[in-house]
């Protein structure tokens, strides 16, 4: 039956919408912020007004000058490289936490779990020693390494549970349809925690995207990751802001581009197990 | 087409002994049904005749090949999950082709189409075809994924309780469907069922499983006339057998069965007496169903007198229990025997018709004969 709204119900409504556009405002505003900077010329940069002669210097400066771009390309290589190897190793690995009993097999996840705990500044000296005996300090193989322990755990802990979703027996009757093992894996198994999987490793890949301890610690001469690029624009003489505005709005690029193409996914992915059937 | 034979397997989970020594012997084309309650280990021997689960002891021939190292895919069984177990990012359609997209059973899409729609009439799901299975009911779904093994021609249907989930009528039709389906494909088939319904009018013959054993194969006939333990007694008929301890007596060479109410004793049939002497029993449990039950109105010569204690319309006829002093008994009378609750009512058991149990061992010892001689089933006014 239709029902007037009382008086009390649409003031709150009203009151929540304007709640909720000042919150928009609010978290918004830096991006904004960022965006207005990328325009101004050093000139206009500390004036607090939004009337300004726009200018493309700031953009023309960081693609055309100093190694913006090749930073990019690396952080790209890496970040690409480490999630493409979590979910190889993760994938695995998941399956076997939620299928196959084995001793220690809490431990073991709970372990995988713990990566996450320590801040990463803990670990960072210890791991640059070993990097620097190892040889894999400044290398592309020594990135993607340490990379993909920051998505890791996640997705471990994401797809477990997408495979204790899945009833055992289905993977029983794909097999006694006539499917081996490989087939069932990737025909029945894959297509069903793909949500899951899609989500975990685009999480993963903005975390690497964004980290920034390890880019400045692990490398430097020949890779050098976006983050850490951005701080180049901290000259000794006066800091570019706009330049830097620059930088970090094509580096925010790629992840909103891909979080818009899979967004779907990605709420899905994370608040929803596997459809029982 | 095979024959099956299960040779003395165990499987152990934990300490749980879910499968103690089980040998079976299932014929060629034979429907063969195992029944038992909840926990008996039904569901392990068909995982451990389609190879999903190994037996820790033990050998699984399908003729004459031994098959404790094949895998399952290579065992050419189909079965049909308790819970379905459909894939359920696939539609209907492909859920049920899914095996002849295999490269072991790979069909050309015509082949496919037709038996598809074929398997699908029969089950009366053809408007689901392009559905997902998470669309369909309970009930739908146990009819996919009963499709999904029926397009096959393997060696053995496995079946676990796939008519479990199906309303009352649509069981009472898959039922007969599934038995004539049986006798057209001239498949063996392994049926897992906990409706002794279901065992009695589909199996061939049955095998009764209790706590990881087998307590008794037979055909429906054997297993309900001559039940070899009391447990198997009870798991058979719609209304429970009556187990009352009685005492055999002697009197002037004859033998009376001395039952728990005063001064009630009964004469023994000859061929019933004969056998507790020669193994000089002398206290039975007395096994009466309701065919063996003879109930009046009014006192009679060599009744009990009891009361009824509840009264259960079940259709074409009412389930009766009457309480008698300490005991209460069970039995069935046509609907149009009106009882109400408390009435007084006399009941006298047919020694010819009733069943005689070890009181120690619970196992079957004799029985009146005279009516398998004639062939019939123990029917009476049920």
């Amino acid at each position: 039956m239709y029902q007037r709204k009382s008086k009390f119900e649409r003031t709150a409504g009203i009151a929540g919408t304007i709640l909720l556009v000042v919150y928009m405002i609010f978290s918004l505003f830096p991006l904004v912020w960022m965006v207005i900077t990328s325009f101004k010329s050093d000139v206009d940069m500390y004036k607090t007004l939004f009337i300004f002669k726009p200018t493309l210097e700031n953009f023309k400066n960081v693609l055309t000058t100093g190694n913006y771009v090749k930073a990019f390309t690396d952080n790209f290589i890496i970040c690409a490289g480490a999630v493409l190897i979590s979910v190889i190793v993760g994938v695995p690995a998941a399956y076997a936490l939620a299928r196959y009993q084995f001793k220690k097999k809490e431990s073991v996840a709970f372990t995988i779990l713990s990566f996450k705990f320590a801040p990463e500044i803990l670990i960072i000296i210890p791991l640059f020693a070993i990097f620097q005996t190892l040889h894999l300090y400044d290398t592309y193989l020594g990135m993607i390494w340490i990379y993909q322990f920051i998505g890791l755990p996640l997705l471990i802990w994401v797809l477990r549970g997408y495979f204790e979703d899945i009833p055992v027996e289905m993977e029983r009757a794909a097999e006694l349809d006539g499917y081996s093992w490989w087939s069932v894996f990737f025909k029945m198994l894959i297509p069903l925690i793909r949500p899951g999987l899609v989500a975990a490793a685009l999480l993963s890949f903005i975390f690497c995207w964004n980290n920034f301890t390890f880019g400045l610690m692990l490398c430097g001469f020949h890779i050098q990751t976006i983050t850490v690029s951005a701080l180049t624009y901290i000259a000794t003489d006066t800091v570019h802001y706009g330049q830097m505005a620059v930088a970090s709005l094509i580096a925010i690029a790629p992840e909103i581009i891909l979080c818009l193409c899979i967004q779907k996914h990605l709420v899905r992915g994370l608040s929803f197990g596997a459809v029982k059937g | 087409m095979a024959g099956i034979r299960l040779k003395e397997i165990t499987k152990t989970y934990g300490s749980v002994k879910a499968l103690d020594q089980i040998s079976l012997d299932i014929k060629n084309n034979e429907f063969f049904v195992i029944f038992g309650p909840a926990g008996a280990g039904k569901t392990s021997i068909l995982n451990v005749i389609a190879g999903i689960t190994d037996p820790d002891e033990g050998d699984v021939y399908f003729d004459e090949k031994n098959m404790n190292y094949v895998e399952p895919k290579d065992r050419d069984v189909a079965m049909v999950f308790e819970n379905y177990a459909l894939y359920p990012h696939k539609t209907v359609y492909e859920n049920i082709a899914s095996s002849m997209r295999t490269k072991m059973h790979r069909q050309p899409q015509e082949i496919i189409d037709q038996k598809v729609k074929e398997v699908a009439e029969l089950l009366n799901i053809t408007e689901l075809l392009e559905r997902q299975p998470a669309q369909a009911s309970n009930g739908q779904r146990q009819r996919i994924a009963l499709g999904r093994a029926l397009v096959r021609n393997p060696n053995v249907f496995l079946m676990d309780e796939p008519l479990a989930h199906l309303d009352a009528k649509l069981r009472n039709f898959m039922r007969k469907e599934l038995k004539s389906i049986q006798e057209r494909l001239h498949s063996t088939t392994v049926y897992v069922t906990h409706d002794y319904t279901e065992a009695m009018s589909l199996g061939d013959r049955i095998a009764v499983v209790n706590e990881g054993k087998i307590v008794q194969t037979g055909t429906a006939g054997e297993v309900y006339e001559f039940p070899g333990t009391e447990f198997v007694a009870k798991l058979f008929g719609d209304c429970e057998i009556n187990l009352i301890p009685g005492q055999v007596v002697q009197e002037q060479g004859k033998l009376y069965l001395k039952l728990p109410w005063e001064n009630h004793r009964c004469l023994l049939p000859e061929d019933v007496a004969r056998v507790l002497r020669e193994k000089e029993v002398t206290t039975v449990d007395l096994g009466a169903r309701s065919a063996a039950i003879e109930y009046f109105r009014t006192p009679e010569e060599g009744c009990i007198q009891g009361q009824i204690y509840t009264n259960e319309p079940l259709g074409n006829k009412v389930e009766l229990v009457v309480k008698a002093e300490q005991a209460m008994i069970r039995f069935t009378v046509k609907v149009d025997e009106k009882f109400q609750i408390d009435e007084k009512i006399y009941l006298r058991f047919d020694m010819e018709k009733c069943l005689f149990f070890h009181s120690d061992t619970k196992e079957f010892l004799t029985r009146h004969q005279r009516q398998t001689v004639r062939g019939g089933r123990g029917n009476g006014r049920a």
